[in-house]
């Protein structure tokens, strides 16, 4: 949580109370701060994993609810070790690098996948103050590393020495290329509208009114570009051509077995919460409960500033950020299982001629309506 | 221009359509959470075998005459009847029968074909062993009795679909002793009208008088 003195808010202040612990120790300050530098990115990483592995289980346990089966239940209460389970087997298993194939690309090719969604979750809002680091081009960040993807897939593809594999990750690059750029054009309006890049600013643009002010309200098309194109990012269906059973045997990843499949399937999932998250952060209100949290500690009497009541309003943050992200994952389980897949052919048409043009017209409509309501489209 | 619209319109209402079809499939995969699971929990419950399930074959020594029909019709000539030739009673005397489950195909031809009908199916399927040779059933192991699925004490057996109460679809939770859909022959015989049957009585009496001197 680096927070630049001049905007130092009262209140709670782990960082500095941690400092000054450490420093009652007898450690230099800049020693302090540096014990301190990981501990955000640990806890986030945790929550990531953690993260994960519930979507794995939700995935398991809503798509057998919708099937009328019953999922996972040895593995743990209710099947809840599943995903552990499903993580260790993949450890265990023998790492293969097919002969012939390009060893140094086919090892790289998962690390540039995953890595890059991972690092996006630097700018990932909690709560005002919990996030990793406010960049200033916090959204833009995520966008540029998301561009990283197709690199990795294409290595995947071209170091299997399978020409199956080969035209799955064409295809896989050719689909992340095209639904990145109405993908910008979607948090482009938004940005417009709350005057900065950095997801914090996006939030505090939608607090004031509670549930109200949400970007929802005001960008209902570019949410629904939004969420068509971080599906087509992410690979799920209907999108998930490349990684289709039927298609190809499994497309790019088909020779990948033990750990390197293991990090596919995690940069998967781990870029499902992510977006899903991203999805709440810049239309759903992020940490904001659909009541006015200050109206509702206005309404006890207590300051703002009280230790108790900043924790408490920290958790409803969480938990809000957590609800609406785990909402947006259920509806694209339930989407999974609710459409068929798109060719192609279809897919390429989808992303270019269709949402590119509705999206330049959404950016366009925002900016007029921008110059002629101020007040509401964020002057 | 208007027809730059007209398209824009087109447009609009195709995507808006599109966006219709999309939220009534959600709704009917929905609709499906609230629903119970129909998994058969194998092996604390099973499903009863229908009537006609081609099962296990059950073979009668005593009623076998050793035409060999049955290894005649049988697609890989499977059963092994092992007979000689008495020439004191001039008759054919049948040492042993088997069949190997291993190969059989449980087509139920030799069933079908067998002139005395000692040879049945049953509805035992679970003919699973480690050893490939002791699937091979003599007449002893084929003579027995089937055991069934509602009579072991650990299972909780479940009807098919053709065996449940009208307007039931899934059979966990449905009482056993409810009967299952349709009439019984005689209850059909109820609903029949009865001028006609009478009619008919009185005819066939007069015929029997007529033939009887």
């Amino acid at each position: 949580m680096v927070i630049p003195p001049a905007v130092v808010s009262p209140g709670l202040d782990l960082e500095s109370s941690f400092t000054q612990l450490l420093e009652g120790f007898g450690l230099s300050p800049g020693a302090a701060h540096l014990l301190w530098l990981p501990l955000p990115m640990l806890t986030v990483l945790v929550a990531a994993v953690v993260g994960v592995l519930v979507n794995v289980w939700l995935e398991r346990k809503i798509s057998a609810a919708v099937q009328q089966r019953i999922g996972p239940e040895y593995a743990g209460a209710l099947g809840i070790l599943q995903p552990l389970a499903d993580g260790l087997k993949l450890l265990f298993k023998e790492d293969i690098i097919p002969a012939r194939a390009d060893g140094l690309l086919f090892t790289l090719g998962p690390v540039l996948v995953l890595v890059p969604v991972i690092l996006s979750w630097l700018v990932v809002p909690f709560g005002q103050q919990l996030l990793i680091s406010n960049v200033g081009v916090g959204i833009f960040l995520w966008i540029a590393l998301s561009s990283i993807q197709p690199i990795g897939l294409l290595m995947a593809g071209y170091a299997s020495n399978n020409k199956y594999s080969l035209l799955g990750g064409l295809r896989a690059a050719a689909q992340s290329i095209s639904y990145e750029i109405p993908l910008a054009l979607a948090v482009l309006a938004v940005v417009m509208m709350s005057n900065s890049l950095s997801t914090v600013d996006i939030v505090n643009q939608q607090t004031g009114a509670g549930i109200l002010s949400w970007n929802i309200w005001r960008q209902p098309v570019g949410f629904a570009i939004f969420w068509i194109c971080a599906l087509a990012e992410c690979e799920r269906l209907p999108f998930d051509l490349p990684e289709a059973e039927e298609e190809l045997v499994a497309g790019y990843q088909t020779e990948y077995a033990g750990m390197k499949f293991a990090l596919f399937y995690l940069g998967s999932y781990i870029n499902l919460v992510l977006s899903a998250l991203l999805v709440a952060v810049l239309y759903l209100g992020g940490w904001g409960f659909p009541l006015p949290v200050e109206w509702i500690v206005g309404l006890t009497g207590q300051p703002i500033d009280a230790p108790l009541v900043q924790v408490i309003t920290a958790t409803t943050g969480i938990v809000m950020t957590v609800l609406k992200a785990y909402l947006l994952v259920f509806f694209a389980i339930l989407l999974r299982w609710t459409v068929p897949r798109v060719r192609i052919d279809q897919l390429l048409n989808l992303g270019w001629k269709f949402l590119l043009p509705i999206a330049l017209v959404n950016l366009l409509v925002t900016a007029g309506l921008k110059l002629a309501f101020p007040v509401a489209f964020g002057g | 221009m208007f027809g730059f619209l007209k398209k824009v319109g087109d447009y609009t209402r195709d995507a808006v359509g599109a966006a219709n079809y999309l939220s009534q499939g959600l709704a009917v995969t929905f609709d499906h959470l609230r629903r119970r699971p129909i998994t058969v929990q194998y092996p604390y419950e099973k499903l009863i075998p229908s009537e006609r399930y081609r099962g296990r074959i059950h073979y009668e020594f005593d009623k076998c005459i050793a035409c060999e029909v049955c290894v005649r019709v049988c697609p890989i000539n499977l059963p092994v009847v092992d007979w000689v030739m008495n020439k004191a009673t001039k008759k054919k005397e049948l040492r042993n029968y088997s069949i190997d489950f291993g190969v059989c195909i449980f087509c139920g031809n030799c069933v079908e074909y067998c002139p005395t009908n000692c040879l049945s199916m049953t509805e035992e399927y679970e003919l699973a062993a480690f050893d490939r040779h002791s699937l091979n059933y003599d007449n002893i192991a084929l003579g027995r009795l089937p055991t069934s699925v509602t009579s072991d004490p650990a299972v909780q057996p479940l009807r098919e679909l053709a065996y449940l109460p009208k307007g039931e679809m899934d059979p966990h939770g449905v009482d056993p002793s409810r009967p299952r859909a349709g009439q019984l022959p005689a209850q059909v015989l109820e609903t029949l009208p009865k001028a006609p049957a009478a009619a008919a009585a009185a005819k066939t009496t007069a015929a029997g008088e007529e033939t009887n001197p």
